[in-house]
């Protein structure tokens, strides 16, 4: 009967000393003396004394160009687009063409509204969440269009400069061209 | 009685003609009586002085190390020195109670009581260093090989310093028990005398039911002869370990095979001393004259002489070896020693350590009281100096002539190191009026045969029996 008693106190202790962990907050740490970043973390919020929005992101100085990167050369414009579908060619050799590569951003980043095959088809479209996706087939596309509207966007699509680097659309670009040869 | 035979080159232990319950009566005395004004003053500074430790060790923890005299250089210095010097102090202790067992020497019987509790007393102060000189001691836990969440991340188990937590816990627990078990009739004995419930019922709970029954009798010798088979091996290990924290390193002056056993004796050294410095005292306060005679104290200074000229004959080992070695390094952090910024606390050392214990030698000296309390200190001054001289001097000039540097302590070195002697005492001073400080039962064994009386007894009647054959 002694030993029951003392099983039920454990275990009691036990839940007792558990049940404070609250699953909508963080839980309780022990001594967290390097949990919490001195320097700013990317993404994280600083205070507004510093930063006025309060954002560790800031915006770079206009103009100012890093390593290892060239602004576009043509204007994010409808006459920019012109411009590009005329005279802008892929700086890609041929070694550094990888249409396995360019297939896969491509099926990441385009495929859900085009379709893997490039026909307008995509998941976004068969399911009616929106229309007029164009056709690769039903249009005339050179690798400078193509590029900047990946770049800037056109119509109902957005610029995917934020998520592709200027060789990765480069890619894209390519396999798109692919695509709209078979 | 006749059937005894005892050389009668043997000194009496017990002055005086006692009986069994006299001695009971003297050892209940200091327990069954009241403190006087002298102890209160006396516990009144030491709890002070612990207090002010313990501010210190708060400040320390809560601040940081840098309240430290420590540098980038000299890591270790005050800390480890007091760590290194409580911890042998406490070797005397276990040395009294389990090698002297072995070698069944029955002075060590008067002795042994106070001997164990000050190395209980003085490994809990060392204990303190370990956790307080970490950066970060509230997670000190991590030196446990404990099952964790970390992928069950465990402990190197190549460190010294890994060994040196199970070295001194494993030294904690063992002298504990030890010194328990032998308290257990002495225990027993204050209940059967408690007038007052409250003593009754506490003593009650501390002896453990001890009922002194023959088959309890054989087994508590039992018990005590595997105990002192098991800690005397401990004793020699465990300084051992603390001395491996120097010598597995690669600084010159630290990296000697010498260091262990010259650590063990230096710890025997300056735990007899320490032990001579409190037994002085106590038998004059306790009264307790009778049974701490000038023969316990001669042969503890016997025992400070032997293990003095041990570390006498360390330290020249060590002069020798620098020399031999034709290595620079090792060769200059010895005559950094000798004539470096620190001279002074080498030379001071070399005096406490190697020329005070050569007094013993004179009798008239080892026998009196006075010059051997004196003595006692001095050597226990020396020995602080010698880890202070080994751990210092090693480390603040070494390899590198640009990181060179000097050790200067804060007064919150200081004040933790007076705060563990504050310690030490108040516990002392505690254990001393509420522990039998004699093993009384011990001593009723030995009464009879190296009691004065029952010597002066039997050797007038052996003189007459040889008179008539």
């Amino acid at each position: 009967m002694k030993s029951i008693y003392k099983i039920v106190t454990l275990a009691g202790v036990a839940v007792l000393t558990t049940s404070c962990f609250n699953k909508e907050r963080p839980n309780y740490q022990f001594m967290p003396n390097m949990y919490e970043s001195v320097a700013y973390e990317t993404y994280s919020e600083v205070p507004t004394t510093v930063f006025a929005n309060g954002k560790e992101g800031q915006l770079p100085a206009e103009g100012s160009v890093p390593r290892g990167f060239q602004p576009e050369e043509y204007a994010d414009t409808p006459e920019g687009l012109a411009e590009a579908r005329l005279h802008l060619k892929s700086p890609l050799t041929a070694d550094e063409k990888d249409l396995e590569k360019g297939k896969a951003l491509y099926a990441i980043y385009c495929s859900v509204c085009h379709g893997a095959s490039g026909d307008g088809k995509g998941n976004l479209v068969k399911r009616e969440k929106f229309l007029g996706v164009p056709n690769y087939h039903d249009r005339e596309l050179t690798e400078g269009g193509i590029y900047h509207v990946i770049t800037y966007g056109l119509n109902s699509m957005g610029a995917h400069k934020n998520q592709l680097t200027q060789h990765e659309r480069w890619l894209v670009t390519d396999y798109v061209l692919k695509l709209k040869s078979e | 009685m006749s059937s005894h035979y005892e050389a009668p080159i043997r000194k009496p232990l017990v002055i005086g003609k006692k009986s069994y319950h006299d001695i009971t009566v003297d050892v209940a005395r200091p327990v069954e009586g009241r403190a006087n004004k002298l102890w209160w003053r006396v516990f009144a500074i030491a709890l002070l002085a612990f207090l002010w430790g313990v501010g210190c060790m708060a400040y320390t923890v809560g601040t940081g190390i840098g309240t430290w005299g420590l540098n980038k250089t000299v890591g270790w210095a005050w800390d480890i020195t007091n760590f290194v010097w409580w911890v042998g102090i406490g070797h005397a202790g276990t040395l009294i109670s389990a090698v002297l067992l072995l070698f069944r020497q029955k002075w060590r019987m008067a002795i042994n009581r106070s001997a164990e509790a000050m190395t209980i007393f003085s490994v809990v102060q060392a204990g303190l260093f370990p956790i307080i000189h970490m950066g970060r001691p509230w997670l000190a836990y991590w030196v446990l090989p404990i099952p964790n969440q970390f992928g069950s991340l465990w402990v190197n188990f190549n460190s010294p310093l890994l060994w040196d937590v199970f070295a001194i816990s494993t030294y904690l627990s063992v002298s504990l028990v030890f010194w328990w078990t032998g308290l257990l009739p002495d225990f027993a004995m204050l209940r059967d005398r408690a007038i007052t419930p409250f003593t009754k019922r506490v003593y009650s709970i501390l002896s453990f039911g001890w009922s002194g029954r023959a088959k309890d009798w054989q087994r508590f010798e039992e018990v005590h002869l595997v105990l002192a088979g098991l800690a005397t091996p401990l004793v020699l290990s465990v300084h051992t370990i603390v001395s491996f924290d120097f010598a597995t390193s690669v600084i010159p002056g630290w990296h000697t095979t010498i260091l262990p056993p010259y650590f063990v004796a230096g710890a025997i050294f300056s735990g007899f001393a320490m032990v001579n410095t409190l037994l002085i005292i106590m038998r004059k306060v306790s009264n307790l004259e009778d049974y701490i005679t000038v023969q316990h104290i001669e042969l503890m200074n016997i025992i400070v002489m032997i293990t003095g000229s041990v570390v006498g004959v360390a330290y020249i080992t060590e002069l020798w070896v620098a020399w031999y070695s034709g290595v620079e390094y090792e060769q200059y952090a010895f005559l950094n020693r000798a004539s470096g910024p620190y001279w002074w606390s080498y030379w001071l050392m070399m005096t406490c350590n190697v020329i005070s214990p050569q007094v013993m030698w004179v009798k008239k000296i080892r026998t009196n009281i006075l010059a051997s309390f004196i003595i006692s200190i001095v050597v226990n001054v020396g020995m602080w100096f010698e880890r202070f001289v080994i751990i210092v001097t090693s480390l603040h000039r070494d390899y590198l002539p640009s990181s060179w540097t000097m050790f200067q302590p804060t007064f919150v070195d200081a004040g933790i190191y007076i705060g563990t002697i504050g310690f030490f005492f108040v516990l002392f001073l505690l254990y001393s009026r509420s522990f039998p400080v004699i093993a009384q039962a011990e001593v009723k064994t030995i009464l009879k045969s190296s009691g004065e009386y029952y010597k002066k007894e039997r050797d007038s009647k052996e003189g007459h029996q040889s008179l008539n054959h």
